[in-house]
C-alpha cells in the first residue's frame, strides 16, 4: 500500500501540441504510514508536478503508479469508472500558492469544504476548522473573515488548515513555510512534526531551506531537471560531494560543527542535526 | 478546457507571420464585410475554398482552427434548428405531419433517455446527437393509432434551410479569419497594428491608443486566465470536488467554487499589471516611442488590393446582379 511510482514521466501539453517533459522516469515508494521526506530541489526542477502526482490530480504520460491499491497510467482517465476521489480524501496535498484554494466568503466555510466534500458533517467540520485554525497559528476570530483580505502568510495558513482538517493519511506540503516570518515558520515545521509523531502519519514537504531537511528529515529526495537524483538519508546528502552541482546548501548546523571539529580538533559522538543537538554534543565535549 | 485557441499566438513560419498587422487587421475585417454582402451559395462556397487556399498557402494547421471553431459548435446548431423551427418564408421544401400520442411520446422519452445515458461513451457526441432528434422525429411520424390526441406538422422552408446555412457558414468564416489572425500575430504587433488601424478615430476625440491597449491586454489574458483556471480546478479537485461526476445542485455549487476565485484573481492581476505599467512609467494618453516599428512590404500591398477587389466585387455582383 501507499504510494508507488514505476517509470513514471509527465510531459505538460504546451500550446503548441509540443509536450514539455517535467518529470522523466520517476521510480519512488512511500509508505503509506509513519515517514517524514523533505522533496528539495532547485527551481523548475519539477517537485510540484511530482507531488501533484501523488493524489492524482495529475496522470503520468508514462509509466504507472499505485496510488493505495489503485493502479493508475494514462488511461486511467478515460475510465470513467475509476474513482480518483478516495485517494484525495488519503492524501492530502496543500498548493504552493494559497490563492488557488480559496474561494468560499469566510474562512470558516473555506476549512469545512474540504472534510465536507469527504462526508463529514457540518458539525464534525467547523470542529475541526476550530482546532485547526489555532494548529496552523491563528486564531478563531479568522474564522470569520473573507480569506481574500489576509496578508499572503495568514493566507498560506488558513490553506494548510483547509487540508490538515481534512485528516488525511498522507499530508503533501508544496513549500508551506515560504513567505512566513521565521518564529512562524519554526512553528509551523513542529506541528507538521508533531502531526508525523503522533498520528504516525507520513508527511512530505517541499522546501529549499536545507536546515529543514537536515533537522527534520528521516528521507531526503532531490529533484534536479526532472529527474530524482537522491533518494535516501539527509546525512549522506549533505557529505556527498556533487550537492553543489545540484544547487544545494550546506546546512547552517552542519557547516558549524564541521568547522567546530576541524578548528577546536574534537569530534562529536553523533552528528548534531539541531541547535540544541549541537548544544548538548558541545556539552558533552566540554565535560 | 486547454484546447481553446482563440486569442493565442503559436510560433511559426509563413506569409501571413510576414505580413503587417495593420495589413491583416484591415484585410480582416474587409473579408468580414464581404461575407456579409455576398448572398449567393455559390459565392460562399468559393469564400469558403478562398480560406482553404489562404490555410494551405500560409501553412496553418485546420486541426487548429477547428479546434477554434469547436466551442461554437452549440451556437451553430442552435442557429441552425431555431431558423428550421421558426423560420416560415419562402417556398416549402418539405413537409411531414407529426402524431402525439401517449405511446409516441413515450418513445421519444425512451429515446433521450438512452442518449443521455449512453453519449459519454460515443465518440462522435454531436452526429450521435442529430442521429438522436432524427429518430425522435421520424417515430412521431411514423405511428399513427387510436391513442392520437393531436397532431402537428414538421416542416423545412427554402428560406429557412438557406438562412440556417448562410449564418453558420458566416459565422465559420468569421471565426476562421479571426482565429489565422491571433494565431499569426504576436499580441505586441496587434496593438501596434490596432492602433494604427484606430488612428483615423483621433479625429472624433476617441482615445484609440487606449482602446487599441484594452483589447490586446484582454487577448493577451485569455490564455492565462484559463491557465489559472485549470490551476483553480486542481486545488478544488484536490479538496474533493469531483468535476465529472456530481447532480445538478453539485455542479452548480462546483462552477461557483471556480468563478469565484477567477474573479478574484483577475481582479487582482488587473491591479498587479496596472501598477507594473505604472512603475515602468506607463502614463495613459503619452505620446511612447516603440521598440519595434512595423514595416510596410509589397506583400502587404498585394494583400490589401486583393482583398479590397474581393469587397468591391462582392458588393458589385450584390448591386448590378
Ligand atoms: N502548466 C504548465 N504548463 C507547462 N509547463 C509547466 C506547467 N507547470 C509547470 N511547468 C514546467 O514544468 C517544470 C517543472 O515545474 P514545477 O512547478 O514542477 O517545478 P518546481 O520544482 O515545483 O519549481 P518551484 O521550486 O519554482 O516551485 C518547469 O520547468 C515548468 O516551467
Ligand atoms: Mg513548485
Amino acid at each position: 500500500m501507499g504510494i508507488k511510482f514505476e517509470r513514471v514521466s509527465y510531459q505538460y501539453q504546451g500550446i503548441d501540441q509540443r509536450g514539455y517533459l517535467a518529470i522523466g522516469d520517476i521510480n519512488l515508494s512511500i509508505n503509506a504510514a509513519g515517514e517524514f521526506i523533505t522533496l528539495i530541489g532547485e527551481t523548475g526542477s519539477g517537485k510540484s508536478t511530482l507531488v501533484q502526482h501523488m493524489n492524482a490530480l495529475l496522470l503520468p504520460t508514462e509509466g504507472r503508479m499505485k496510488l493505495f491499491g489503485l493502479t493508475i497510467d494514462k488511461n486511467t482517465k478515460k475510465n470513467k469508472k475509476i474513482k480518483l476521489n478516495p485517494i484525495r480524501k488519503k492524501v492530502g496535498l496543500v498548493f504552493q500558492f494559497p490563492e488557488y484554494q480559496l474561494f468560499e466568503e469566510t474562512v470558516l466555510k473555506d476549512i469545512i469544504f474540504g472534510p465536507k466534500n469527504f462526508g463529514v458533517s457540518e458539525e464534525e467540520a467547523i470542529k475541526r476548522a476550530k482546532k485547526m485554525i489555532e494548529v496552523v497559528g491563528l486564531d478563531e476570530s479568522y474564522l470569520s473573515r473573507s480569506p481574500f483580505n489576509l496578508s499572503g502568510g495568514e493566507k498560506k495558513r488558513v490553506s494548510i488548515a483547509g487540508i490538515l482538517a481534512m485528516e488525511p493519511d498522507v499530508l503533501i506540503l508544496d513549500e508551506p513555510t515560504s513567505g512566513l516570518d521565521p518564529m512562524g515558520r519554526n512553528a509551523l515545521l513542529e506541528v507538521f512534526y508533531d502531526i508525523h509523531k503522533t498520528l504516525n502519519k507520513t508527511v512530505i514537504i517541499i522546501t529549499h531551506d536545507m536546515n529543514t531537511v537536515y533537522e527534520y528529515a528521516q528521507r531526503a529526495l532531490v529533484m534536479r531537471e526532472g529527474v530524482l537524483v537522491y533518494d535516501g538519508d539527509p546525512l549522506q546528502l549533505f557529505s556527498k560531494k556533487n550537492i553543489d552541482n545540484w544547487n544545494l546548501e550546506t546546512p547552517d548546523i552542519l557547516a558549524l560543527s564541521k568547522a567546530m571539529e576541524t578548528k577546536f580538533d574534537i569530534t562529536f559522538s553523533t552528528p548534531p542535526r539541531s541547535r540544541k543537538a549541537l548544544f548538548t554534543e558541545i556539552k558533552e565535549v566540554l565535560k | 478546457m486547454k484546447n481553446i485557441v482563440i486569442g493565442r499566438y503559436v510560433p511559426g513560419k509563413g506569409f501571413l507571420y510576414d505580413l503587417d498587422p495593420r495589413t491583416k487587421l484591415i484585410a480582416l475585417l474587409v473579408l468580414m464585410a464581404a461575407t456579409f454582402i455576398i448572398d449567393e451559395l455559390i459565392h460562399m462556397a468559393a469564400a469558403i475554398l478562398l480560406i482553404g487556399v489562404i490555410l494551405v498557402i500560409g501553412r496553418i494547421s485546420v486541426k487548429r482552427v477547428y479546434l477554434g471553431l469547436r466551442p461554437l459548435l452549440f451556437l451553430l446548431i442552435f442557429t441552425f434548428a431555431f431558423q428550421i423551427l421558426f423560420n416560415t418564408q419562402g417556398d416549402l421544401l418539405f413537409e411531414t405531419p407529426l402524431y402525439y400520442s401517449p405511446i409516441t411520446l413515450g418513445l421519444v422519452v425512451v429515446i433521450v433517455l438512452i442518449w443521455g445515458f449512453t453519449k459519454r461513451f460515443i465518440k462522435f457526441k454531436l452526429l450521435y446527437f442529430l442521429a438522436t432528434v432524427f429518430l425522435s422525429l421520424f417515430v412521431l411520424n411514423t405511428f399513427t393509432e387510436p391513442l392520437v390526441f393531436a397532431t402537428g406538422t414538421f416542416s423545412i422552408y427554402e428560406d429557412a434551410l438557406e438562412m440556417a446555412l448562410f449564418i453558420m457558414l458566416r459565422l465559420i468564416i468569421i471565426v476562421t479569419l479571426s482565429t489565422i489572425l491571433t494565431i499569426t500575430t504576436k499580441p505586441t504587433d496587434l496593438n501596434l497594428g490596432l492602433e494604427s488601424v484606430l488612428k483615423p478615430l483621433k479625429v472624433i476625440r476617441v482615445n484609440t491608443e487606449e482602446i487599441a491597449m484594452i483589447i490586446s491586454i484582454a487577448l493577451r489574458y485569455i490564455p492565462t486566465l484559463l491557465d489559472e483556471a485549470n490551476k483553480i480546478m486542481l486545488a478544488q479537485a484536490s479538496r474533493g470536488v469531483d468535476f465529472q461526476e456530481g447532480k445538478l445542485k453539485e455542479k452548480v455549487m462546483q462552477i461557483v467554487s471556480l468563478l469565484v476565485p477567477m474573479f478574484i484573481i483577475s481582479f487582482k492581476r488587473s491591479d498587479e499589471l496596472a501598477n507594473a505599467m505604472e512603475a515602468r512609467s506607463f502614463i495613459p494618453g503619452h505620446p511612447r516611442t516603440r521598440l519595434h516599428l512595423l514595416t510596410w512590404k509589397t506583400l502587404d500591398t498585394v494583400v490589401l488590393v486583393v482583398s479590397l477587389t474581393l469587397l468591391i466585387s462582392s458588393i458589385s455582383i450584390r448591386v448590378f446582379l
